[in-house]
């Protein structure tokens, strides 16, 4: 059984890593858009009241201001306190933050449990894993219980949430209770980054009934998280940097504009009759479209 | 069908597709003077209509699309959605927001933090179908189940048990036309969402492959200005001649002599209007030739085709007709030598010619753009123009076009410029970049098919007409004559249509009007009097 766990664990682990990878690749490796940025944008000096830098008098030819500070703070703020939700969604807020900070504390318990498994297990740094893995523990399914409640009960929620969605914030549930439960018997966290120093080394963790299967739901979860819409921890980078605060205007010579100009190079197939199909960008941009029917009152 | 009744996904068909209109009952209430005002229901189509042209899931017609005699038209329609569907979702058709729409439709955690902040969805009562995730949600559930891998595995377990008909795909198309596009619901999302582009490229891909689109925006709209030079069909003679009666009206106003200047080389802005203006609103025109007269500025306006109507509505529903007419105003530009363009009081021109503009527009075309509101906050601001704020000494609040706040982030230089010439501002709240739109955004305003104006007052514009009932709450009598300051064409288009259904002359003595209107009434160099303070 341990030797199944081993390979379990490690099949996932690569498979997200696979799946976090391909999806990130396909935003990276999609084409140059056309700017769609909303305001407010967290670098413009004017962010206070929204402002950009078209506000100012002959805008392109005055030095750009960009304020890595201001992203950082609006980061921090939806990160950590889930501003958005709180501010709009207070009903949902109540069980999204809990469910948030738990998954953190999880994630950095098992980052600690590496450190411990290369060789910093002192009490101490054990202690401290024994608490955020118990706290977050019981954050993540006090968490994603609520969740699960607002999301079945409230009927603004309801027929947004599939079975599958149920099903996720049901496992999560259990990966929380299972992991605060490992995190808080005596000897668990050793028992933990003994195991973790095992899978490391490629050879079976050999674990209690509670710790294994407390790595079987997790590994069950970092499986299948890349294909679901959980990946939000990492392309909300896109969702922000590439899209609502990319306010980049073009500059002549620049990898932008290269990549703009290659952009409408690209053959078009569209089949309306104003399209004239099986042209590039450039010449479908440029040849006037054929005057359609009125279709009358 | 009440929103308790919905149980799961499966359960979005069906508000899909049965239709029950919007209730008089159900729209938000106003305050007062309205505490009596009763709502006439949207009226529904008449038979000869509902046969000729297909609804959405509220009985209301904005696209006009002809209902298919035939199955294998229906089907043939079907499969055409399916195809422009995958070419939405190619790098070669749609470079232009493949990724934002491909992070829009992947991302979204269907938390509805956005759903309070869609003035339409709360202003018909919290009707499902405006709920700025159900669109979406429609067309994820078709993407998951007919375009990724193994779509139809476990449907009911994933929420994608969706056949796609006709009616699932015209009904989608209608409410396409049901959202302005405001971004309000992109700008609540925590995860950094946008359906309100979801919603515009579903109106693309109608366009784009099937044809199908809302005729003031492409028949009357984008197609004829390419053919005309201007989408109200003025073409450049015509424009010199408005522009002719222009001058004669200022004179016979002000007393100042004016020329409008046309096609003067190297000027230093080429101002580029809403040709909407000078039909609509010649005023305005006039006001912005006073400004920059008086200022002594170097301007110039285009006759050449195109150069005289900033308007692109293909920033609405279609890549391609927008490409096309924004290439055509930056070569009139670049042949003229202009140093930069300046946009009129005209938000969605702004957005055109500004931020999408430069990355569509090749290198060899830019020309600097400028915001004419940036400019007149200089010559305001700096005292460029002599100015006596006591000429506007009148209740005034300032409408905020989406366009140029949400999506541009310019929302200081009118603030300015109001500050400094109206002792009697006050802003609405929400405003600037949370603004509310006014209902007439993405081109509801010139939306005149069959019911769509009815369902615009009465539902899209219901909010931004509260607000100003709110931003006058203490001098609402309409002995007090009031301003409303909306420095944008299509905001203006919607607010006579607001003021006429809502009497806002008669009972609140509300009148609406432009920026620079404001701007000229306070001119020292002008005789007293400039605004007219009455509304027809």
């Amino acid at each position: 059984m341990d030797t199944v766990l081993l390979w379990w664990i490690w099949l996932a682990a690569a498979l997200f890593v696979f799946g976090c990878g391909w999806r990130a690749l396909n935003y990276i490796r999609a084409p140059e858009h056309v700017r769609w940025d909303l305001y407010p944008v967290a670098h413009e000096p004017g962010r206070d009241h929204g402002g950009s830098y078209l506000e100012q008098k002959d805008w392109w030819t005055q030095p750009r201001e960009k304020s890595h500070w201001g992203e950082v703070e609006f980061m921090f703020e939806e990160i950590v306190l889930l501003r958005g939700v709180r501010v709009n969604n207070r009903k949902l807020w109540w069980g999204s933050l809990p469910f948030h900070w738990g998954l953190y504390l999880l994630v950095l318990t098992s980052m600690g449990l590496l450190v411990a498994a290369l060789g910093l297990s002192s009490r101490l740094w054990l202690g401290l894993l024994a608490l955020s893995g118990g706290v977050g523990g019981l954050l993540t399914a006090v968490g994603a219980a609520m969740l699960l409640i607002v999301r079945s009960q409230d009927p603004r929620l309801r027929p947004y949430t599939t079975p599958l969605d149920r099903l996720n914030l049901a496992l999560l549930v259990a990966l929380g209770g299972l992991s605060a439960a490992a995190a808080v018997v005596p000897g668990g966290m050793a028992e933990a980054a003994a195991a973790v120093g095992r899978l490391l080394r490629l050879r079976a963790p050999e674990v209690s009934l509670l710790l294994g299967l407390q790595m079987a739901v997790a590994a069950l979860f970092i499986f299948y998280l890349p294909f679901t819409r959980m990946v939000h921890f990492f392309s909300k980078y896109f969702t922000y940097h590439a899209v609502r605060w990319d306010d980049r205007p073009v500059q002549a010579g620049s990898a932008l504009e290269r990549r703009l100009r290659g952009a409408l190079g690209f053959g078009v197939d569209w089949s309306a009759e104003h399209i004239q199909t099986g042209k590039s960008w450039a010449e479908v941009a440029t040849t006037m479209p054929e005057k359609p029917e009125d279709p009358g009152e | 069908m009440p929103l308790s009744q919905l149980k799961s996904p499966e359960d979005l068909e069906r508000f899909l597709l049965e239709n029950e209109g919007i209730a008089p009952r159900d729209l938000v209430p106003l305050p007062f003077p309205y505490q009596d005002w009763k709502d006439d229901p949207i009226p529904e189509l008449t038979e000869d209509q509902r046969g000729r042209f297909e609804v959405g899931p509220d009985g209301v017609s904005a696209m006009r699309v002809p209902v298919p005699t035939t199955e294998e038209e229906r089907d043939k329609l079907v499969a055409g959605f399916l195809d422009g569907l995958r070419k939405l979702l190619t790098k070669e058709n749609n470079w232009t927001f493949l990724q934002p729409l491909m992070l829009s439709l992947e991302n979204c955690v269907k938390c509805q933090t956005c759903a309070e902040l869609c003035p339409i969805y709360t202003a018909s009562g919290h009707a499902e179908i405006y709920r700025p995730t159900f669109r979406p949600e429609i067309l994820r559930k078709i993407v998951s189940r007919y375009l990724k891998p193994g779509g139809g595995i476990f449907p009911k377990l994933r929420g994608t048990d969706i056949e796609l008909t006709w009616d699932h795909i015209v009904r989608l198309a209608e409410l396409s036309y049901r959202c302005t596009l405001c971004r309000r619901c992109a700008q609540a999302c925590p995860v950094g969402v946008d359906n309100a582009l979801i919603t515009r490229e579903i109106r693309k891909l109608f366009s784009q492959e099937l044809g199908l689109n809302m005729p003031e925006l492409h028949d009357v709209g984008t197609i004829k200005q390419l053919d005309t030079g201007s989408s109200t069909g003025m073409n450049p003679a015509g424009v010199k001649d408005i522009v002719e009666f222009a001058e004669d009206d200022i004179r016979e106003k002000t007393g100042l002599d004016i020329k409008i200047p046309f096609d003067v080389k190297d000027a230093d802005y080429l101002v580029m209007h809403n040709a909407g203006e000078f039909l609509s609103w010649p005023e305005n025109l006039q006001a912005f030739a006073i400004i920059l007269s008086v200022a002594g500025v170097k301007w110039t306006m285009a006759s050449d085709l195109l150069g005289y109507d900033s308007v692109n509505y293909g920033l609405f529903y279609d890549d391609v007709q927008y490409s096309r007419i924004a290439i055509k105003h930056f070569e009139v530009a670049k042949n003229l030598n202009a140093k930069r363009m300046l946009v009129g009081e005209c938000g969605h021109a702004h957005k055109a010619l500004m931020p999408i503009a430069d990355r569509v527009v090749p290198m060899e075309l830019h020309v600097p753009v400028e915001s004419a509101l940036v400019l007149l906050e200089d010559l305001v601001v700096n005292e460029k123009i002599m100015l006596d704020p006591s000429r506007n000494e009148f209740p005034v609040t300032l409408h905020d076009p989406c366009n140029l706040t949400r999506s541009m982030g310019i929302v200081e230089p009118q603030r300015n410029i109001v500050r400094a010439i109206c002792p009697q501002f006050r802003e609405m709240e929400p405003h600037g970049v949370n603004n509310l739109c006014c209902g007439g955004g993405s081109g509801f305003a010139v939306g005149q098919s069959l019911n769509f104006p009815a369902w615009r007052t009465r539902v899209s514009g219901r909010l931004k007409y509260r607000q100003l009932l709110e931003a006058f709450d203490d001098c609402i009598e309409p002995e007090t004559k009031k301003y409303v300051c909306a420095p944008c064409s299509n905001c203006k288009g919607q607010m006579r249509d607001l003021f006429t259904y809502y009497e806002a002359w008669d009972r609140c003595g509300m009148l609406y009007g432009g920026l620079v209107e404001l701007v000229v009434n306070a001119m020292v160099d002008v005789r007293e009097g400039f605004l007219e303070w009455n509304f027809n």
